[in-house]
């Protein structure tokens, strides 16, 4: 009944994604789109450390990749990352947006406007509010949202700026999210 | 908070009027940014909506070539990628230079100027600015204008001088351009454009230059769909020689294009190609 899941946040929420990767079940029935804030200039070593204990595999896409279920597609460096009608990924070096390039809300947008209301968004900590305006489209075209509870954040701006905008669904701790997440069945 | 957004159908309006009009063809760009860009330029030029834009578009040959560069993304840093900039100064421009007396570089992206910028830094450095021909795509005379006026945003400043510190340069970045002025534009010093070639082109790239010994193509597949990828590289490759280099987008590659079989890998991080000869 899904068709995507889109996770939004800081490299400091690394852990807390880190847990969800490994908690997945290997055959996790979406794709996992993650846009995550991130050293713009330091092409590599993120996919390879979140590779390290996920259940799925995890990719930095190239363009126009197609978007497989069960496999976690990481936003490149310098990129932003959009979901391209097709089911496929669209990458763009057009301007910051919130500072931020990839932007958490242009992936959440682009995601919101092609899976619907078939759309899970998940917003996770971070320190600026890039990322509120996308998990709203998200809840605009019906689709599913989650806050991570931000008495759990080190640093909360993130979570509560999305917060502010949306009636969320959930918010949840990393454990509720993971428990939510492994009762998704096709 | 709420962000002007247009749909499909209005999209493919303003693409409709676009070819109609003025005979360019934008049908095969990817449609999630160019949409996005579309967006920009309405709420840029207070109009109400796609109407509004259908409706300055049609006659007004101005508004069309201001049009042209906003709807190009800018290319928003110098020396993108550092370590691409020292693989062209330490290989790849070495191995061009020992094998040939004919020089020629194309920059074939609608660049606003940073990428042409970096390279005719590059090759100043390498001292060998007089002995190459660079052309370079515009799409509009507009961004020709804006490109030899040298005028960068500050706001880049910190970006673009610790990319060209990556990038192994041997001066300092301070070193060609201006300190800044009162409205936080610096002036890039526009002698190392004197020379480059700039060349009007439509979407397709048609009117491609010839006997390109390297091809600087980087993130501008990104904002084609496939078909368009498929037309452009066909281009590219017809203007290069055999045994030229064709630089992409580190997150580009022709692996997805059917121009995979006519080039050879030479650098595969930095997606650095080598035309096959035959």
């Amino acid at each position: 009944m899904y068709k995507a899941l889109i996770i939004g946040g800081s490299a400091g929420s690394f852990q807390v994604i880190t847990r969800i990767l490994s908690s997945l079940p290997a055959n996790f029935p979406l794709p996992v789109l993650l846009s995550l804030h991130r050293l713009k200039h330091v092409r590599s070593g993120f996919v390879e450390a979140l590779s390290i204990k996920s259940a799925i595999p995890v990719v930095e896409p190239f363009d126009k990749d197609q978007i497989k279920p069960g496999k976690a597609y990481l936003a490149p460096a310098n990129y932003h990352m959009f979901i391209e009608l097709g089911n496929k990924i669209a990458l763009s070096t057009e301007p910051p947006v919130n500072h931020s390039r990839p932007s958490i809300d242009l992936s959440f947008v682009t995601a919101a406007q092609v899976y619907r209301e078939k759309l899970i968004g998940i917003i996770l900590s971070g320190a600026n509010k890039d990322g509120a305006y996308g998990l709203k489209k998200v809840s605009d075209y019906g689709g599913v949202t989650i806050v991570q509870d931000p008495m759990e954040c080190q640093v909360k701006t993130m979570t509560e700026s999305a917060l502010k905008i949306t009636k969320v669904d959930h918010v949840m701790k990393t454990d509720q999210i993971i428990r939510f997440l492994q009762n998704i069945k096709q | 908070m709420t962000r002007y957004e247009i749909g499909i159908v209005e999209t493919r309006n303003v693409i409709k009027t676009l070819l109609d009009t003025y005979s360019y063809d934008f049908r095969d760009f990817a449609l999630t940014s160019f949409k996005r860009r579309l967006e920009d330029v309405i709420m840029k030029n207070g109009l109400r909506d796609s109407e509004g834009l259908i409706g300055r578009l049609l006659n007004n040959k101005d508004f069309f070539e201001h049009f042209l560069k906003d709807i190009t993304p800018e290319t928003t840093e110098m020396f993108r990628d550092p370590s691409l900039w020292r693989s062209l100064r330490e290989e790849i421009i070495p191995a061009i230079v020992k094998s040939s007396s004919k020089l020629k570089i194309w920059v074939a992206a609608f660049d606003s100027g940073e990428e042409i910028y970096s390279l005719c830094i590059l090759l100043k450095e390498m001292d060998l600015l007089d002995k190459f021909e660079v052309f370079a795509s515009t799409i509009s005379d507009e961004v020709t204008k804006k490109i030899k006026s040298g005028r960068l945003d500050i706001k880049q400043l910190e970006v673009n001088e610790a990319n060209y510190e990556r990038s192994n340069g041997t001066k300092r970045y301070t070193d060609y351009h201006t300190t800044a002025n009162s409205s936080g534009t610096i002036i890039i010093d526009t002698s190392l454009v004197d020379n480059v070639k700039f060349v009007k082109q439509d979407t397709l790239f048609s009117n491609a230059p010839s006997g390109m010994r390297l091809v600087l193509f980087r993130n501008q597949l990104i904002y084609f769909n496939q078909l368009l990828q498929d037309k452009t590289l066909n281009a590219v490759h017809g203007s290069m020689v055999p045994g030229g280099y064709l630089a992409l987008g580190a997150k580009e590659t022709l692996e997805n294009t059917n121009s995979s079989n006519k080039f050879t890998v030479v650098n595969d991080a930095e997606k650095i190609y080598k035309k096959k000869v035959g």
